[in-house]
């Protein structure tokens, strides 16, 4: 099992680097293929070894610990080295402060003679390894025939593949030594480096805008740093180890180690964009598509919730517990009813990212075994769903040239597959028999002792439907009568929108299956709550309704065809709703989605989203002490 | 039986569509005064809907004049068959007092096949009723004559 | 075995058709209020025999596909609530129809059948949270979310959970689309200009799904008799007064606009939820 784990961080380093020394276009996407590959052979071959704990042996006679502490400081040199590029006071100050927190830790307090086993992999690790494996390897595959369409539209002299390629594959890397870690010094390394990789991948474009949304990704993740560093300290000073497992067995340790807990946890909520910590996440979306999708569904802000998560039995059935519920279930809100006002797609699909990520730590605070299993369902069917979603909207931004929805209208008449295989994302993403939504039925169900939590759960499933069928809708409201014209999209992009499709259907048909193989492991003994889901005869029942309901539309192509109601004004029987306006002149049917701004706003909410978010961290934190 | 509970049920729930071509409102507040408690059309299962997708009989008040009798075509063709349309009023059955004016282009008649004439200026709303009664009867006789030769 | 048969044809045949009878009982007493005489009290089945006589026609396929979504899922839910499943689960199952519904209205350009889109999305989410709260009261009187324990139950969850019933009240008006709350589209024809949200949807699939709403109406009073489950008489009685109840509503309001639903529901509707779940907690 050792060699998987060594393949899977470090291969990607390896493969990186080999993407930014080799020039040549071919060669590079036969390494990111190759990568690929292995990554998913090895990470499938990880899940079925049980928890183990590695240490890997000393490299050129020098240990890893020492080579990890001296990296540490190389990447934050690195960080404070931008921190001056680009003049940001926040940057320098934070990880100044990091550096003088890991010296401390470091030089006087911790014990080096002390064995940590670098790595341990349980249930838990062997999924995310699984979907940062397999999803961003995806991801790696479709950014080949992006970027070289990307860089086209750009029209750029010499070009920075090389270097775009050496960061995203590195980040795969870095993302599975994070979840593998079992060193929380080694853990605290690979989590900056996902932070330096998505500065990278962000400020990519080089334009203003880019600098601009890199810069605050970078001082909002270095601040997660300084907490992290902080918790840290809290940790040990308590606790006395760098081991997590030890961490975790020592659960109620008193408040040093909960303010530790609080502190990590405040980190992770920056990684993974919780409100007030959102505005990083939606500045990444002028990054390329490809960016966009991996720091999304299954790298940096997963990261953030594995973090959450991994800790969630030092803080059980503490205040912070709760804490860390309210905050979750308040970001779940507020995303929720923030992606409403949005038309932009990449901006709804990053505001129901987050608002999912909230749900996840929600789950996680509320600590209950069947709210923990919702958590990693919910981890592996949203990464999955929402990798296609990403990837959906990338391609359709490339064909039309705009991300915003209401372009996207009748999208079903201009690209029928790619329409097709949206609304179908869109659908596992909102309804059952999908696994998102069984997984929001079952933190629903745990969430049922909090009267707040379970409140605000309920406004944000409501406020989650609205955006999401009225994306689906609006990508079908097309004049009837003409037949969609075939698309033809190269088989790069194809084969992985059809992947990700077909998983996420598939794995929601298998969500036993994945229950028992990897939720189940993980958790004292409980009656499996997918029982309760009749998921076959709910897939069957409804897929023959769906078999019936397909065949009468396909029938009733040939029934007669009707204009679309236009108090009898329209012209003839045009399907596009054009009608006989003043002076008899043809004045087009153009319709819009209600985007309410006036509720749901960005500059209506978010100042006061912030300031209640920020009030509710502080009650976590505060509440530990 | 099916069937037969159809044929039957064809009778029992006409749904009217109420258009004006352009009437001076006299008939148009006789067909509404159908509704009212007075005369309740609701008793026979009359639905008087906003929408020729619904409808099933299409009452028409009125002079159909150039600009309008688009509308009408357009309506008329979104009424899903089995449909019947009745004129209401002198002007409805053919264009009335304004029947010789420049802009006009008639009755009813001229731009969609009618089924029932309601005389009077204005139609007695007992005289809709009665022309809806009948109308159900010709589109009864319509569907009949369809099926025997299909 | 058998039972379970039996409960699957209540649902799927017993339940439309009650639901049906319903409707017609409703127009019956609407007219009776108005001091008219009314339909039958079988109008509702004679209209809907009618509209699969109609010659089907559609601007799209979409909505062809989308009418029978509807009718599935409402009948999938109706069925699991008779097979006394997890509430959460048929809740969840019914917004699978709600949204085909939706989706199915904005595929035609007919600004009609898109507005009606857009005022049914914000009537989904001004009853959805209402309806899960109404859940979480059931599972926090009962311990669990499944109708067979709550029918388990021993004393009237009415006397527990009296201000959930009114809430459950408010999201009974909009799912029936009764006034005040009937704008994306009225269940009275008479009362709409065009059609809302079914505008487009004509003949068989119309008919279609008016069936799915005799459906989903069985469904949201199913919800309503649990509150009373313990004795038949009363849980009968029950279910009489509050739909007499929603027909003098909808015969004494007019209809208002969707900010005033949204907020005025919300704000009534989470604020006695609030209440009524405090009480439950101060008890456990």
């Amino acid at each position: 099992m050792s060699t998987q784990i060594i393949l899977l961080v470090l291969l990607p380093f390896a493969a990186g680097l080999a993407c930014y020394l080799l020039r040549a276009a071919f060669l590079r996407s036969l390494v990111v293929l190759a990568t690929a590959a292995i990554l998913t052979a090895a990470s499938v071959a990880l899940l079925s070894a049980g928890p183990i704990s590695y240490s890997p042996g000393p490299f050129l006679g020098l240990g890893w610990g020492l080579i990890v502490s001296v990296l540490d400081f190389a990447l934050l040199g690195v960080i404070l080295f931008y921190g001056f590029k680009h003049g940001n006071l926040l940057i320098k100050i934070f990880s100044v402060l990091q550096m003088l927190g890991l010296l401390i830790l470091e030089l006087f307090w911790v014990d080096h003679s002390a064995q940590v086993p670098a790595f341990h992999v349980d249930q838990l690790s062997a999924v995310m390894v699984l979907i940062i494996s397999i999803v961003g390897s995806l991801i790696c595959v479709f950014a080949l025939p992006y970027m070289k369409e990307h860089e086209e539209h750009l029209h750029l002299e010499a070009s920075r593949q090389p270097r775009f390629f050496l960061f995203l594959v590195l980040f795969l890397g870095a993302m599975n030594g994070l979840v593998m870690a079992n060193n929380i010094l080694w853990l605290y390394f690979f989590f900056e480096s996902t932070t330096l990789c998505s500065f990278m991948l962000i400020g990519h474009d080089g334009t203003e805008i880019a600098v601009k949304n890199a810069v605050r990704a970078l001082w909002m993740n270095s601040a997660g740093g300084l907490a992290f560093v902080l918790g840290m300290m809290f940790t040990y000073a308590s606790v006395g180890s760098l081991d997590i497992q030890v961490i975790l067995a020592s659960g109620g340790a008193g408040a040093g180690l909960l303010v530790g807990m609080g502190l990590i946890c405040l980190a992770g909520f920056t990684k993974a964009a919780q409100v007030p910590f959102q505005s990083w996440l939606l500045g990444a979306m002028v990054a390329p598509t490809p960016v966009s999708a991996l720091l999304h569904s299954s790298t940096m802000v997963k990261a953030g919730v594995y973090v959450v998560l991994r800790m969630a039995p030092a803080y059980a059935g503490s205040f912070v517990s709760d804490g860390v519920a309210l905050c979750g279930a308040f970001t779940f809100l507020a995303c929720a009813a923030l992606a409403i006002g949005q038309s932009n797609g990449k901006k709804i699909l990053a505001y129901s990212t987050i608002s999912n990520l909230g749900l996840i730590i929600a789950c996680a605070g509320i600590n209950t075994p069947a709210a923990t299993a919702a958590a990693i369902f919910l981890i592996i069917f949203h990464a999955v769903s929402k990798a296609l979603l990403f990837l959906c909207v990338g391609t359709i931004e490339q064909r039309i040239g705009s991300r915003d929805i209401e372009d996207m209208r009748g999208l079903y008449l201009r690209m029928p597959q790619t329409a097709w295989i949206t609304i179908t994302g869109i659908l596992t993403m909102l309804l059952p028999p999908f696994g998102v939504l069984m997984a929001k039925w079952l933190a629903i169900e745990s969430a049922s002792g909090q009267l707040v939590v379970v409140t605000m759960m309920a406004l944000a499933s409501a406020l989650t439907v609205v955006y999401w069928a009225r994306w689906a809708g609006t990508l079908l409201a097309a004049p009837g009568g003409g037949r969609p014209a075939p698309e033809g999209l190269p088989a790069l992009i194809r084969v992985p929108l059809l992947a990700l499709v077909a998983g996420a259907v598939l794995l929601s048909v298998a969500a036993p299956q994945v229950y028992d193989a990897v939720v189940a492991p993980m958790l004292p003994a409980m009656p499996s709550p997918i029982e309760a889901f009749y998921l076959y005869p709910l897939f069957a029942v409804l897929g023959a309704g769906l078999l019936l309901a397909l065949r009468a539309a396909r029938r009733s192509r040939a029934t007669a065809y009707s204009a679309p109601y236009m108090s009898g004004a329209n012209i003839d029987m045009n399907p596009d709703g054009t009608w006989n306006g003043p002076m008899n002149q043809p004045v087009g049917a153009v319709a819009g989605n209600y985007y309410l701004p006036g509720l749901f706003g960005e500059e209506r909410l978010t100042t006061f989203v912030n300031v209640a978010a920020a009030a509710l961290i502080v009650l976590m934190i505060g509440g530990a002490l | 039986m099916i069937k037969s509970f159809i044929k039957k049920s064809r009778v029992k729930s006409p749904w009217i569509m109420h258009f004006d071509c352009g009437s001076c409102n006299g008939c148009d507040i006789e067909v509404l005064a159908c509704l009212t408690p007075m005369y309740d059309v609701e008793r026979f299962g009359i639905v008087n809907v906003g929408n020729p997708k619904h409808a099933d009989i299409l009452l028409v008040t009125g002079t159909v004049n150039h600009r309008n009798k688009k509308v009408l075509k357009n309506l008329y063709d979104q009424m899903p068959e089995p449909k019947a349309v009745i004129a209401i009023g002198a002007c409805g059955t053919s264009g009335g007092v304004f029947r010789e004016a420049y802009n006009v282009v008639g009755g009813v008649d001229k731009v969609i096949p009618v089924d029932v004439y309601v005389p009077g200026c204005p139609a007695k709303p007992e005289a809709i009723i009665d022309g809806v009664v009948l109308g159900l009867q010709k589109f009864a006789e319509k569907v009949e004559a369809a099926e025997q030769g299909a | 075995m058998i039972t379970t048969i039996l409960l699957i044809l209540v649902g799927l045949v017993l339940a439309p058709l009650a639901g049906g009878l319903l409707a017609g009982i409703d127009r019956r007493l609407t007219a009776w209020f108005q001091s008219r005489q009314g339909p039958p009290i079988m109008q509702a089945f004679y209209d809907v025999a009618k509209l699969f006589g109609k010659q089907p026609m559609a601007s799209n396929p979409w909505l062809v596909l989308c009418a029978w979504v509807y009718l599935v899922a409402a009948a999938l839910s109706c069925v699991l609530f008779f097979l006394q499943g997890d509430l959460l689960l048929i809740f969840f199952v019914q917004a699978i129809g709600a949204v085909f519904l939706v989706m199915g209205a904005m595929s035609v350009p007919s600004p009609y059948s898109q507005v009606g889109a857009q005022r049914e999305l914000i009537q989904v989410l001004t009853y959805e949270p209402l309806l899960i709260l109404v859940f979480v009261s059931l599972y926090l009187a009962t311990g669990s979310f499944q109708v067979s324990d709550i029918l388990a139950h021993e004393t009237p969850l009415l006397l527990q959970l009296p201000l959930m019933f009114i809430v459950l009240g408010y999201a009974l008006t909009i799912k029936l689309r009764k006034s005040p709350f009937d704008f994306s589209t009225s269940h009275h024809g008479h009362q709409e200009l065009v059609k809302g949200v079914l505008t487009e949807y004509s003949g068989p699939y119309l008919g279609i799904i008016e069936i799915a709403h005799w459906y989903e109406t069985v469904l949201v009073l199913g919800v309503c008799a649990l509150f009373w489950s313990t004795n038949v008489l009363m849980m009968t009685l029950l279910l009489a007064v509050t739909y007499m109840a929603e027909i003098i509503i909808d015969n004494t309001m007019a209809r208002m606009t969707w900010r005033w639903m949204l907020k005025y529901v919300w704000c009534i509707g989470l604020g006695l939820s609030v209440v009524n779940l405090i009480w439950l907690y101060a008890k456990i």
